[in-house]
């Protein structure tokens, strides 16, 4: 709840009291409704005569839940569309039970019908409830606390809301920065369905026609646009926006906007082709997206299904490993440490694999050449060791067709100078190991040159032999 | 007639022994109807990859997320040596040097050893710095230098344990006091193991000693006992008693394991206590290391420039050649190699532990392997995902120690747990930075503090783990190895 009206008043003060009022009307409803089927028995049949009064007891006090509830929502700071629904319901809870109270004397002969009109009462106070509960404890107060074995039923809001740009300076201002921040806290009135002061604000178009009282957006000229002069009026002010009661921008949100403003207000342009005072850059490097610490380049973004049990269990009986990258996916990274024997016989067992698997190590196995065409059709691998195999190279352009290799490992293998030159089709190569293999300057260069971002380690470190190797430090030295 | 009621009578006499009260309580829960309640209850709390470890608790697993590294190599220099030689540059206390430490320093303090005034002590060392990124690296370890631009230091590491034991294990359990799992425990069980015919944890001590904290360092705690350590010698037989006793075949070995198996598979459908899971792939284990382990703990084999690399010499007991089995064993898929290295305790209370003699010589006992391993792992595609963590359990003081308020032999430092500094590098770790500072003469931490549950967080991140989802249900509650606290250490992520 934010309070931003301190000064106090009886309206306020009973708008408080929703809350505690609230839980009469369901309480009396409920109680009522079991009176009314417990005296379908012909033991409690006399239950009955309290029935009427009962529900009159409930419609009275749903009204005086109703009317707290307005004068609360007045407070403000409310997510609105969750407001409205929880309003209307609860009306519609208020004027049922009157209904219900006045109907009864028609009804109570009318078994069944008395059942449904008591089954949808019970359904309202019940959604009426969750929604009230939603607006003061969040929308997701109760599925957050649900056990794992009922939330796989749930569709959770997830809040991982990646932004649209990776580095600030490729964000486009108005798209990726000032809309957002109009949809947050300007839409909510200014939409077409409320058409507050008759603006809309949902698109560049819509804030150029401006509202009823004419254009809001000046090109260039902030301080006479009042989409933003707007934002700096006193908070008592009637013009002020957004309007007492709601919540205000942020400063960065406010200097944003001024940003945008004041450079023509344009459409499609990058932060880094907009002129930058110092005040903006701080505002842009607190918006720029943190680095997913849990994320990484070589598992790609999208989603994948799950793989085959049947071409998993295959794998692993030949000894291999096969496992999901990350227990949140279903890429997989296979391993060979216990399978040695693996070979060009048992490679297409890896196929049916291919949109999953993404990380590859046959290191030390006997595959040769003949399977790099299989490989070549595993078209996610990003990382492939092949580290210590038979690999003489002739067929190494088949890897080419592995467009998303990033890491490549072929140390200890017989490849040559010139089928490593063939990797050069591999634009997305970040690192080549080829520890133990001559490699010519030449090669190298060529390489790093065709594929950018490729950093290639020819191995064979030395270290050099030093005098400190061998001193050994005594007292007596000295 | 009634031997064989002697027989049985002892055979139901122990399996009523097995019946314990707490069976019986038991019991009683599940007939009361309370078995669904009871699973539908657990379910709701706890998030641990799996709590009963079904089939093999070796198998391999997904972590939480892909994780950057797949091993870990824990290089622990057992006794704490001096941050203020190696990595923490200092020149104001040099010209403290030999002057009484100041009251403030010393108010409300306790020391293991130091008592009343002592002097300090400056720098025994040459700083230079080096690479790119400018790391002050002391003239004690020339070949790290050249690594200077691969590792990021931990400049502001601290503890509150001042005696070796409960700050080893602190450091490697997450708890000064015994009875938790080490980290390389956590890791096995949240990983498994890629390579089945090793063991996921191996532990490799050198420098005459084994830890202070003994061997509980490397135990599994209240985990399963097949996530403990394997301590692997690098004299004689890697494990002792693996091969097979004379005259007896492979196949008989093979034979004798199963029908030794089968029974306690048969024991386990009875009691279900996982220590039989446990004892079960023990025995397989130890069937397939008979071949596995002579194999990949024999550096005999190795090329002559991977010798002249570490400096490594087959048959001794060395610091090097633990350096280069670990990273042969990192490459056969091993989980977690952690190496002792004993001997850090520069006291200055003989040669062997002071400032100016020993410690240079573990110093260079440990430069050239530690350099090689690091580039070794750089050249066969491993750093990348081989997460490497070099550190102590301590620090040392910037005063020099008196002990008993005497005048020392030899220069040497207490027990300092205000800073000191770590290294880690490979997987994922950005090259060639340094997090935290520390004031001008080494005391104490200023900026960019780092707890010792930060640093497990760290390792459990680099891995795939959320270090507050790994959890091990437990007397009760789930625990995890940071506990109530650790923070991933993002300064230093790339």
């Amino acid at each position: 709840m934010i309070l931003l009206d301190n000064s106090g008043s009886w309206t306020g003060f009973s708008g408080r009291m929703h809350p505690v009022l609230v839980h009469l009307p369901i309480g009396i409803l409920v109680a009522a409704i079991i009176l009314l089927l417990l005296s379908r028995r012909a033991r409690w049949q006399s239950l009955q005569a309290a029935v009427p009064s009962l529900l009159l007891l409930a419609f009275l006090s749903a009204v005086t839940s109703c009317i707290t509830g307005y004068l609360l929502s007045k407070d403000g700071g409310y997510e609105e569309s969750l407001l409205n629904t929880h309003f209307y319901l609860g009306i519609t809870v208020a004027v049922s039970s009157g209904i219900f109270w006045i109907c009864w004397r028609i009804l109570r002969r009318k078994h069944l019908l008395i059942l449904i009109y008591s089954f949808v009462m019970l359904s309202l106070i019940t959604i009426t409830g969750h929604y009230g509960g939603s607006l003061t404890h969040g929308d997701n107060y109760l599925t957050a606390a649900l056990p794992p074995a009922l939330s796989k039923f749930v569709h959770q809001p997830t809040n991982k809301a990646t932004p649209a740009f990776k580095d600030i300076s490729d964000a486009r201002v108005y798209e990726d920065l000032v809309q957002p921040v109009l949809n947050t806290r300007c839409v909510n009135c200014h939409s077409q369905q409320k058409l507050k002061g008759g603006l809309q604000l949902e698109s560049l178009a819509l804030i150029r026609k401006g509202g009823e009282n004419g254009p809001v957006l000046k090109d260039s000229l902030p301080e006479e646009s009042e989409i933003y002069k707007r934002l700096l009026l006193a908070e008592e002010d009637e013009h002020r926006m957004p309007p007492k009661g709601k919540p205000s921008l942020s400063p960065a949100e406010t200097e944003l906007l001024y940003w945008w403003i004041a450079n023509g207000a344009p459409a499609g342009k990058k932060v880094k082709d907009i002129p930058k005072n110092t005040r903006i850059q701080a505002v842009l490097a607190a918006m720029q997206p943190a680095k997913a610490i849990d994320q990484l380049e070589t598992v790609p973004q999208t989603t994948v299904a799950a793989a085959a049990e049947s071409a998993i269990a295959a794998l692993t009986a030949k000894g291999l490993k096969v496992l999901p990258v990350g227990a949140n996916s279903n890429y997989l990274s296979v391993s060979a440490f216990t399978a040695p024997t693996f070979g060009d016989k048992d490679i297409h067992l890896l196929l049916p694999l291919k949109t999953q698997l993404i990380w590859l190590d046959l290191s030390d196995t006997q595959i040769s050449d003949q399977s790099l065409e299989t490989l070549g059709q595993l078209q996610q691998l990003t990382r492939l060791t092949l580290k210590g195999t038979p690999i003489k190279g002739d067929q190494l352009r088949q890897l080419n067709n592995c467009r998303q290799l990033m890491y490549l490992n072929l140390g200890e293998t017989a490849v040559t100078d010139a089928a490593l030159v063939s990797l050069k089709q591999n634009k997305k190569l970040q690192q080549l190991y080829v520890n133990k293999l001559k490699i010519s300057a030449t090669t190298v260069q060529q390489l790093t040159q065709e594929i950018t971002g490729l950093k290639i380690d020819t191995g064979g470190y030395r270290l050099p032999v030093l005098a400190s190797d061998t001193i050994v430090y005594h007292k007596q030295m000295n | 007639m009634s031997r064989y009621k002697k027989l049985i009578d002892e055979a139901n006499r122990e399996h009523l022994r097995y019946t314990t009260r707490r069976h019986f309580l038991m019991d009683c829960v599940t007939g009361l109807g309370a078995l669904a309640l009871g699973s539908f209850l657990s379910s709701c709390g706890s998030s641990s990859p799996s709590q009963t470890v079904a089939g093999d608790p070796m198998a391999p697993k997904a972590p939480h997320f892909p994780g950057k590294a797949k091993s870990v190599i824990y290089l622990h220099m057992a006794g704490a040596p001096s941050q203020l030689e190696l990595f923490d540059y200092k020149p104001a206390l040099a010209k403290l040097h030999n002057q009484l430490c100041p009251p403030s320093l010393l108010e409300g303090k306790k020391f293991a050893f130091i008592r009343g005034v002592p002097k300090m002590l400056g720098p025994q060392a040459v700083f230079k710095q080096h690479g790119a990124s400018g790391a002050w690296i002391s003239d004690h370890l020339p070949h790290f230098t050249s690594m200077a631009d691969d590792v990021a230091f931990l400049k502001a590491v601290q503890t509150d344990q001042f005696n070796h034991g409960p700050a080893q294990l602190l450091m490697q359990t997450g708890s000064a006091r015994l009875g938790r799992p080490s980290t390389g425990s956590w890791v096995t069980y949240g990983l498994g193991t890629e390579n089945s015919n090793l063991p996921g944890f191996v532990v490799l001590t050198s420098g005459g000693k084994t830890p202070d904290a003994g061997k509980s360092v490397w135990g599994s705690g209240f985990l399963p006992s097949v996530y403990q350590g394997v301590q692997c010698r690098t004299k004689g037989e890697p494990v002792l008693f693996l091969s097979d006793p004379d005259g007896m075949d492979r196949d008989l070995r093979k034979a004798s394991i199963d029908a030794i198996n089968q029974i306690n598979e048969e024991e386990y459908t009875a009691y279900g206590d996982p220590e039989t899971l446990a004892r079960i792939s023990q025995y397989e284990l130890a069937y397939k290391m008979q071949i596995a382990v002579p194999e990949v703990m024999n550096i005999n084999n190795e090329p002559d420039y991977i010798h002249e690399m570490y400096g490594t010499q087959p048959g001794k007991e060395s610091f090097a050649n633990n350096c280069l089995l670990a990273r042969k064993l990192v490459e056969k898929g091993v989980r977690f190699v952690q190496l002792y290295d004993w001997g850090w305790d520069s006291h200055g209370t003989d040669e062997n532990l002071a400032i100016d003699y020993g410690f240079r010589n573990k110093c260079r006992e440990i430069d050239r392997p530690i350099t090689a391993l690091l580039q070794d792992l750089k050249q066969r595609g491993l750093l990348d995902e081989t997460l490497v963590v070099w550190g102590g359990e301590f620090g040392r003081t910037p005063m020099q120690e008196n002990r008993d308020g005497k005048e020392m032999p030899f220069l040497g430092r207490d027990h300092h747990v205000e800073a000191f500094t770590m290294w880690m590098a490979g997987a994922g770790i950005k090259k060639g930075c340094s997090y935290g500072e520390t004031d001008e003469i080494g005391y104490s931490a200023i900026k960019g503090k780092v707890a010792i549950n930060d640093i497990h967080a760290t390792i459990l991140q680099q891995l795939g783990f959320d270090h507050e989802k790994l959890t091990y249900q437990f007397q009760g509650r789930p625990f995890r190895l940071t506990d109530t606290g650790g923070k991933v250490i993002t300064p230093i992520l790339s």
